[in-house]
């Protein structure tokens, strides 16, 4: 295998038996990388387990010349992201690059939404980032080194109908990485966020009507593979991204959409302060930039081409 | 009492015993709501006190001439957040305004953060508000109307330091109103976010670093940031004169009103026949000059706001 922009790391990557962290740990591990192929094999939505995917990824990474190891445990669970980080240590010696990618979906309208639906979301993709950040954190601060990289998403960027549980964890991770990043970056530690669309069971699972009819949505999957977001975090976990910090970068198909933080964009001032009335009256002014409430699609209604 | 602004409408607020929250449901009450004060009257860090501030919030505003009921259940609990909004329905009769207000801190530095640190802020802030919001959506459905107001933080919207538990739940709250904005707007239903500043017990607690400089010009910002302002805030966008303003992120700090800008792509590349890992890093200089700074939220606002 010729010198990859990866060579002599060592990666993990939560939920990588299938989809975009199955491509993730691939491509990483085309480009030199030794990789920690975690996943509990869980349904979309059920507690069902399967050591296959994991197992599989890892095949086919050893295949054609790559160094991996599957880890089965929760990233939901304390002791089990210690495991999996234990795993990259004991087995490759050091961790460079955490990849926080697990996620599931209870999509429900909000008035139907069950207390488990909310917790369960919440607990594999806020508190799976937040265990395998803590156990690989003390290793990036003594080496002076570490990238993450977590998956936002548009559903919590633009809000998304049925997603209430996902949008929340997944907006959630924004305010966790910049607060990362600025704790870590005296450490020389990366902390940055990917966007991402692409074809995978979970998009697969959403329904088509969303996405104008179910011809259009097999057609507009199509032209995401999985592929282009794992471009994206393979380049973001090499050095040649040394200056990429506290970012949200998406990726769909062969687009790379770069996105700006929320920042104050227009203030008002009143000498001796505001009454709910006055504020009524100079609320006007704002109007001409309120952010237009829409969907996620809105910014990329065309195909990925 | 005059006709106010929130006249003949039901706000339940929750955190309302003490700071922002008591001053939000002080103000709303003036201006004609009838409100349910919520406050389990716990410690900065969310330990047992025994203390009802609650109750003397109601009593400030029954002596004013205003209705209130205090409200002693956990936002974290599925069951008390249902109970609250009940308790709203039980006395006034409905329930128009949610105000999700209630918050606790547990700063530390991430490496020494403990998995019960963790879990405690994002229990009050991020379950708290989903749950709250949750119970009172089947009644703003039947009633088509509402209107729900979140606090976020610049701690999450910028971060900052020592608080990656509080800054993660403070945005996810920006996702969940994101999306109860798209998904409750045909039944005439709000949901904004606000990014409060106030001089609280809250704020109070944050260890002040620093020269003595800094450390003074800390101290006239906090002076220039009384509780009032984000109540203020609050009070509008509760009213139907705010009925245009939904989905949006907007600060309150002394005498400022800080309009947000939502997260949005400011550049798309487009490499037809796919990208590698290799030739995106020689586009990098593409995106560079637009990515945002990282900067600790005080970066943004030096002055005081007086």
């Amino acid at each position: 295998m010729a010198e990859g922009m990866l060579q002599g790391k060592v990666a993990v990557v939560t939920g990588a038996g299938r989809g975009i962290g199955r491509a993730i740990a691939i491509m990483m591990a085309s480009r030199g990388a030794s990789v920690v192929v975690n996943d509990v094999g869980a349904g979309l939505s059920d507690q069902s387990t399967d050591q296959t995917p994991a197992q599989e990824v890892v095949d086919t990474i050893k295949k054609a010349g790559g160094q991996a190891v599957a880890a089965y445990d929760s990233v939901a669970d304390w002791d089990g992201a210690h495991r999996i980080i234990k795993s990259a240590l004991d087995n490759f010696g050091r961790i460079d690059i955490l990849v926080n990618n697990a996620g599931i979906l209870r999509d429900k309208m909000f008035h139907h939404m069950t207390k488990d639906d909310i917790d369960s979301v919440l607990k594999v993709h806020l508190y799976g980032a937040f265990n395998m950040c803590r156990a690989t954190v003390e290793h990036f601060r003594k080496q002076e080194s570490g990238v993450f990289l977590h998956m936002t998403s548009r559903s919590g960027i633009y809000g998304n109908v049925g997603q209430a549980n996902y949008a929340a964890a997944k907006l959630a991770l924004v305010g966790f990485s910049n607060s990362l990043q600025l704790e870590m970056e005296r450490f020389n530690v990366r902390s940055n966020l990917i966007s991402p669309s692409a074809n995978t069971r979970m998009t697969q699972s959403v329904p088509s009507a969303n996405y104008g009819g179910a011809e259009a949505h097999a057609a507009r999957l199509a032209a995401m593979p999985p592929e282009g977001v794992a471009v994206l975090a393979t380049m973001l976990a090499s050095d040649a991204a040394s200056a990429v910090r506290g970012q949200i970068i998406g990726a769909r198909g062969n687009d790379i959409i770069l996105y700006n933080h929320p920042r104050p964009v227009r203030i008002l001032h009143r000498d001796g302060g505001w009454t709910p009335e006055s504020l009524a009256e100079a609320m006007p002014v704002m109007s001409s930039m309120y952010t237009r409430i829409a969907p996620g699609s809105d910014p990329m209604k065309w195909g990925a081409n | 009492m005059a006709e106010g602004m929130l006249q003949g409408k039901v706000a339940l607020i929750t955190g309302s015993g003490r700071g922002i929250g008591r001053s939000m449901a002080i103000l709303m009450a003036s201006r004609g709501a009838s409100v349910v004060v919520n406050d389990v009257g716990a410690g900065l860090h969310g330990e047992t006190t025994g203390e009802t501030p609650a109750q003397e919030v109601v009593d400030t505003i029954k002596k004013a001439g205003g209705n209130a009921v205090a409200n002693y259940d956990s936002v974290s609990d599925w069951d008390g957040a249902h109970r609250m909004v009940k308790q709203a329905v039980d006395a006034f009769g409905k329930i128009d305004i949610v105000v999700n207000n209630a918050g606790i801190l547990r700063d530390v530095m991430f490496h020494k953060m403990t998995p019960e640190e963790f879990d405690a802020v994002t229990k009050v802030h991020l379950f708290g508000s989903i749950y709250v919001s949750r119970a009172a959506a089947p009644e703003f459905r039947k009633q088509e109307s509402g209107c729900y107001i979140h606090m976020t933080s610049v701690s999450g919207l910028f971060g900052n330091i020592g608080q990656v538990n509080y800054g993660a739940a403070k945005t996810g709250i920006v996702g969940l109103s994101n999306t109860l904005a798209q998904e409750l707007a045909k039944y005439n239903v709000r949901s904004n976010c606000i990014s409060p500043s106030g001089n609280t017990r809250m704020t109070q607690s944050v260890p002040v670093r620093g020269t003595e400089e800094e450390k003074k010009a800390r101290e006239k910002k906090m002076a220039a940031t009384p509780p009032e302002s984000p109540g203020i805030l609050a009070t509008f966008l509760a009213s139907d004169l705010a009925k245009d303003i939904n989905g949006q992120v907007i600060g309150a700090r002394g005498s400022e009103i800080q309009l947000y800008s939502h997260s949005r792509p400011v550049r798309f590349l487009n490499h037809k026949g796919g990208w590698t890992p290799e030739l995106l890093a020689e586009s990098l200089p593409k995106l560079a000059p637009l990515f945002s700074p990282v900067v600790p939220s005080k970066a943004w606002a030096s002055w005081a706001p007086d």
